[in-house]
């Protein structure tokens, strides 16, 4: 009688469990099947991109190798002289030198050391005339993005009487508590993002765990993403540059910027 | 047969961490390898003439770069950052001094019955200093009472005169914005002003003294 039992229970467990080995297979398959699907696509949008920045270069004329250093000298000269023409401030990025600033009418008015930086692969594999066709002139923010207020504007209602003037006391202006990264989209389809830090262990921590403002960003992206392989269409690839300065420095530059400001980048 | 189970869960475990990391992490880093993308320099052979081209590219360089110096001031200019309150007095290429300042508190007062409004922010952008002048007397703005609570006096009231607020010297930029003095001293480096530039007494001494009615004022 025991030992009957104990079959049953057995059998009982091995049709049970069999929809579960069922289940398990088939869902590997389509995780497997979707993630192939996902990598050839995501492949594939870099290299049409790449493409795309190929096609648009070619009416340039062909640049030598061995004036290409000079070349970029060049146009990183000429795009810092157009900037100055203007009256907006504007930002300079030399990833070579690893400095960035903030010009207006042709004046450093501010310079910062960037402590880590990060190009994506697209701009790795750029020749000569990519490199002119995407830096050889200054180039405008489209889009801004920021984890703190671009411009913080507090409206304030006058008080009364003298009583009510007396309550009010000037507050400073919290800075340690906030996490300072800000992201611009330039008119020749790439993005740059700007991450205040104050150190480079916590320039990893906060970009590896992906807090707050970074971390929405990459989710919003990843959905997009999704969005297009679902419906078995290359997502969007856009290269970017992402620049680790000082918090307050970073701070500064965002709220000095104007929304459709001119940026120069020498690689 | 639990150890089947077992091993069911582990599997649909371990699939869900690779499908998370694949879409976070690999393919990323994929997209970002240059090893899978083409490449896209091509080894261009030194056209004729690359020389000549070479001394051409070096002489424009020199010319570029001698246009871009001319735009920094050979006389005496100052940077103020708004964001960290902070001034920087250069001559030329030379930094003379560089300390805490006040910049404007980025407010905009409404007044209770909502009939007026002002707006206190620092002007970015460069400036000129437009007038200089030592011992200045405040001519009080509408804003300064109302701010307080007050009753607006008439135009030229005695109320509206105030000898000391300003410091011992104020440097006009035009539209009423002024790099001047401050009495009050506790709220240096902070964003607290109606858009004027406060100093400590010792920097707006030097500052004073070191530009000139002209000089630029560069403001971020």
């Amino acid at each position: 009688m025991k030992e009957n039992s104990t079959e049953d229970f057995d059998s009982l467990f091995v049709k049970k469990y069999k929809g579960l080995k069922i289940f398990v297979i088939i869902f590997s398959a389509i995780l497997i099947t979707f993630i192939s699907v996902y990598t050839f696509l995501s492949v594939g949008a870099v290299r049409d991109r790449m493409k795309l920045a190929q096609t648009q270069a070619e009416a340039t004329e062909p640049v030598s190798s061995s004036l290409i250093d000079l070349m970029k000298e060049k146009a990183w000269i000429e795009s810092r002289v157009k900037m100055a023409s203007g009256d907006s401030i504007g930002l300079s990025i030399d990833l070579g030198e690893q400095i960035l600033q903030l010009e207006l009418k042709g004046v450093v008015v501010m310079s910062t050391k960037i402590r880590e930086y990060s190009a994506s692969g697209f701009f790795k594999r750029m020749d000569g005339n990519v490199y002119f066709s995407m830096f050889g002139t200054p180039l405008t923010i489209q889009k801004f993005e920021s984890s703190i207020e671009k411009n913080p504007f507090k409206v304030v209602i006058a008080p009364k009487n003298e009583a009510e003037a007396e309550a009010a006391s000037a507050k400073k202006d919290s800075i340690r508590d906030e996490n300072v990264f800000w992201t611009v989209k330039f008119d020749r389809e790439f993005e740059l993002n700007i991450q205040g830090i104050d150190s480079i262990s916590e320039s990893q921590s906060k970009y590896r765990l992906g807090k707050g403002f970074e971390f929405k960003r990459d989710l919003k992206n990843i959905y997009n993403s999704f969005k297009h392989i679902v419906q078995f269409r290359k997502p969007t690839y856009t290269p970017e540059i992402l620049i680790a300065i000082p918090e307050n420095e970073a701070k500064a530059i965002l709220r000095a910027l104007p929304r459709n400001a001119s940026v120069t980048i020498r690689i | 047969m639990i150890r089947s189970l077992l091993i069911y869960i582990a599997v649909l475990f371990v699939g869900i961490l690779f499908f998370i990391s694949m879409i976070l992490f690999v393919i990323p880093a994929l997209q970002e390898s240059t090893l899978v993308l083409p490449s896209l320099s091509k080894a261009q052979a030194d056209a004729e003439g690359a020389e000549t081209q070479k001394v051409k590219l070096e002489k424009e360089i020199t010319t570029l770069q001698t246009k871009l110096d001319k735009y920094t001031p050979s006389n005496a200019y100052i940077i103020i950052n708004t964001t960290d309150n902070h001034f920087y007095l250069y001559k030329g290429k030379n930094l003379i001094r560089e300390g805490i300042c006040s910049t404007g508190k980025n407010e905009r007062l409404v007044q209770s019955d909502g009939e007026k409004e002002f707006v206190f922010h620092t002007p970015l952008g460069v400036h000129r200093v437009l007038r200089k002048q030592p011992n200045p007397v405040w001519a009080k703005p509408d804003w300064a009472f109302i701010e307080d609570g007050l009753p607006i006096p008439p135009r030229g009231h005695p109320s509206r005169f105030e000898s000391g607020t300003l410091g011992a010297y104020k440097l006009e930029l035009g539209d009423g914005y002024m790099i001047h003095g401050t009495i009050y001293k506790r709220f240096m480096g902070l964003n607290v002003t109606h858009g004027c530039v406060r100093m400590g007494d010792e920097d707006l001494e030097i500052v004073y003294k070191t530009m000139e009615v002209g000089s630029k004022v560069y403001i971020y």
